[in-house]
């Protein structure tokens, strides 16, 4: 009785000891500067400034998610009271800066996109169009890293599980971009995008005969395709090893079982492989999530967000608001609104995407 | 075992004494951090000599020489460790501070002036356009020991086969007529690619502001207003919206590249033009030698403007011994080392009486118009105000955006809106003393 109370006693202090220097880490590196950025994202704290930093209250936030929708009136001619066109016989809109200007109520307001609808002009107006084109930014990023970095990594694991002669060496190959530093990549892959003489577009040239030629980081249209290949590219080989312990974890005799029942290749994969990498799959889904949320080394060094915004996302806007511009209480609103949505995505992520289900 | 753990032990105790003698600097010596934001490398290294002859010549001061990684044109990695010790009271006690950005700090109270350390003789021996861009609120806080040029170089051979006319001083310089015509004969001529080199490979960041700024300002427009430092009507105005027309179309037109795989499209002869800065030079005429030729910036109409300002040595307020950091400052302020540092980066000398010393510089070199253009007053300092790193980084966002396609007036209407929300944000600026 006395020993196992003093054996219990013991075992807790080792669990405490034992887990003391991640514990002391996660307190210092992640646990207060979450609680330092939620405390600052309420003031207007700068970086450098003899001002005092003050309290504000939700001022940042409402800074962060401010939006207006007006609708445009075209101008018309004073006298007659038609509406004036342009040469090709379209109304000819005022300048919204003008409208947002001349009235209080769009204070602090800049313009953010104009749509037509139903032959009406509506300007949608945002405090920080900045920040919501990231966060518009950020979810297409996510929404199309996971599924097509996931089938890659899905499929390169599949290739390199083949009882080829090398394996080991394409193995190697295609985990390399895991480990090598983003920014030097990211350097290389400027070179390789540039549209004269990068050897991509030499070669979309070379077997298109010259008809394709995108533009790549300099155009708002294929900037962000540019860098979700890249981030694919580079990340999707750690996908593959996490998929290929999952594949070799499947006990064989369930595909012997398979092969006597007369199941085909695809009716192999689609019947065993799939659902037996079901809670590797849910773990690849949710880790690559979380961390496409984070994008932001390849944004930095190729486009530092533009062209005009196209590649602008969450985490370079806060870098970019509180570091560069200075502004450290507003950046730390945006990280503190980065952190709201990442956690509830993982959380609804969890629950849609239950793993302890066994499979048999 | 016992043997074994005394061994360690002594073994130990040893290497700390050694460890502890090596980092005591010898009695009344006093030591001295300095920051480098780390240029090219044969820059580096001169600035590292120069600190070593400092260091060997006396034995009072010794000053430790950090380089911290940065880019070549203005890095931001730098700045952004300089931003993270200011905060941090970690300041190092000289700092070296690209131009514009030292009147944020010196609002601030990082930087220490430098006026009463300063004599009227050296005062008056100073590159005028030096002590402009040190001066924040009337008081001098960065000295350097050179300033910048900006300028369009050229082949001799491809100007006369072109059959332009040659600008040999910032008198004649070319109008924007006879601009736009050399460019339309240049890139007719079969052996090159495009007509200039505008250097884009540096993307979206301090070389568009350096570089053209003075662009809008020689169609009139700017980039704030510099009595109100306001950017309303300015940086929006049609002046500047004409400016940033011209330097689209030079892209639409196929006279220059947004993409640029490098640094070499002049000495490799893709381009028959560059428009660069001084820090280029030295390799251009290494290629071309007496071929390659400088000429004045182009006169857009309003005004004749080019850039200036560099890296300049700053004292901070977190210095324990400013005089010793002087002795220091002065030192790198003899006309020998300024010699000795822009004979490698071929920046021009920030003192006069270094200028009439060179061969590069002084009446008559190949570099003399980058003096022409600072002395005459036509290099015009980028936008004194401690808002500066708002006010660049509006400015080239939105160029970046523009020549990518967007639309010029809504861009800069934008940018000013970033301009005005930064001087709201920090409450007008208000001088601090």
């Amino acid at each position: 009785m006395k020993t196992s109370q003093y054996s219990n006693r013991h075992e807790t202090i080792y669990a405490w000891l034992m887990s003391a220097p991640a514990l002391i880490g996660l307190f210092v590196f992640v646990a207060l500067p979450l609680l330092g950025g939620i405390y600052w994202s309420f003031t207007n704290k700068r970086l450098i400034s003899p001002l005092p930093t003050e309290y504000i209250g939700l001022q940042n936030y409402w800074n962060l998610l401010g939006v207006q929708v007006i609708r445009l009136d075209p101008e018309t001619d004073a006298a007659t009271g038609q509406v004036q066109t342009d040469l090709d016989g379209n109304p000819v809109y005022p300048r919204t800066r003008a409208i947002v200007r001349g009235n209080p109520a769009y204070a602090g307001f800049r313009l953010w996109f104009t749509k037509d609808v139903l032959g009406n002009r509506y300007v949608v107006l945002a405090r920080d169009p900045t920040f919501l084109r990231a966060l518009v930014n950020t979810f297409v990023f996510v929404l199309v890293i996971v599924p097509g970095q996931g089938g890659l990594a899905l499929i390169m694991a599949l290739l390199v599980n083949q009882r080829l002669r090398g394996r080991y060496v394409f193995r190697t190959i295609y985990f390399s971009p895991v480990v090598t530093s983003m920014a030097v990549l990211a350097i290389v892959w400027t070179f390789l995008y540039n549209p004269d003489q990068g050897l991509i577009n030499r070669f979309l040239g070379a077997i298109s005969f010259g008809s394709i030629k995108p533009a790549w980081l300099v155009s708002a249209d294929s900037a962000l395709l540019a860098i979700i290949i890249l981030s694919a590219w580079q990340a999707a080989g750690f996908q593959m090893i996490i998929f290929l312990a999952g594949l070799q974890g499947i006990p064989q005799a369930l595909y012997e079982a398979a092969q006597i029942d007369g199941g085909n290749t695809w009716q192999q994969f689609r019947h065993v492989t799939i659902p037996q990498l079901r809670n590797t799959t849910v773990f690849v889904i949710i880790s690559t999530t979380i961390l496409a949320f984070r994008l932001f080394t390849q944004v930095d060094v190729m486009t530092k967000g533009g062209p005009q915004d196209a590649t602008v996302t969450v985490v370079f806007h806060a870098v970019d608001t509180g570091f560069r511009q200075q502004k450290i209480g507003y950046g730390s609103a945006v990280t503190v609104l980065f952190f709201i949505i990442v956690v509830s995505i993982a959380l609804i992520q969890r629950a849609l995407l239950k793993s302890d289900v066994e499979v048999e | 075992m016992t043997r074994l753990l005394k061994l360690s032990i002594a073994l130990l105790i040893l290497l700390l004494l050694i460890m502890n003698a090596a980092l005591t600097p010898a009695q009344d010596m006093v030591e001295l951090e300095l920051w480098y934001h780390g240029g090219t490398q044969e820059e580096n290294d001169e600035t590292r000599a120069q600190v070593d002859r400092f260091n060997a010549m006396q034995d009072e001061i010794q000053v430790n020489f950090v380089e911290l990684a940065g880019s070549l044109v203005a890095g931001t990695g730098y700045n952004d460790a300089v931003n993270a010790a200011a905060v941090a009271g970690d300041l190092p006690c000289i700092l070296d501070l690209d131009g514009p950005n030292l009147y944020n700090y010196a609002w601030a109270g990082f930087l220490a002036p430098m006026d009463d350390y300063l004599s009227d003789e050296l005062r008056a021996d100073i590159l005028p356009s030096l002590i402009d861009q040190g001066t924040y609120n009337g008081k001098i806080y960065a000295m350097g020991q050179y300033d910048s040029g900006l300028a369009l170089v050229g082949r001799m051979s491809l100007l006369e086969e072109a059959g332009l006319r040659i600008p040999s001083s910032i008198d004649d310089a070319w109008d924007l007529d006879e601009f736009n015509d050399a460019l339309a004969q240049l890139q007719a001529l079969e052996s090159v690619e495009y007509a200039i080199d505008l250097k884009m490979n540096y993307g979206a960041g301090e070389w568009y502001t350096y570089a053209f700024s003075p662009v809008v300002q020689g169609f009139g427009g700017d980039l704030i207003d510099t009595e109100t430092l306001s950017a309303e009507g300015v940086l929006n105005g049609p002046e500047a919206v004409a400016a940033m027309e011209w330097i689209r179309s030079l892209f639409e037109n196929g006279y220059s590249t947004l993409t640029p795989p490098d640094d070499n499209e002049f000495i490799n002869g893709n381009a028959a033009m560059g428009f660069l800065g001084h820090w280029m030079a030295t390799g251009y005429y290494e290629a071309f030698g007496d071929d390659m030729i400088v000429l004045p910036v182009v006169n857009f109409g309003a005004r004749q403007a080019t850039g200036m300002g560099s890296w300049a040595w700053s004292i901070t307020t977190q210095c324990e011994h400013p005089d010793a950091a002087w002795a220091f400052m002065e030192f790198m302020l003899t006309p020998e080392e300024i010699l000795s540092i822009t004979n490698v980066n071929a920046a021009v000398p920030g003192r006069l009486s270094a200028l009439a010393m060179s061969d590069l510089f002084g009446e008559g070199g190949r570099m003399n118009i980058f003096v022409q253009q600072l002395e005459s007053g036509i290099a015009i300092p980028r936008p004194i105000t401690p808002g500066y790193p708002a006010v660049t980084s509006a400015f080239f966002t939105a160029m970046d955006n523009i020549i990518k396609g967007g639309d010029i007036q809504a861009e800069l209407d934008a940018a000013v809106d970033k301009i005005e929300q930064d001087i709201a944000d920090n409450d007008g600026y208000p001088v601090q003393n």
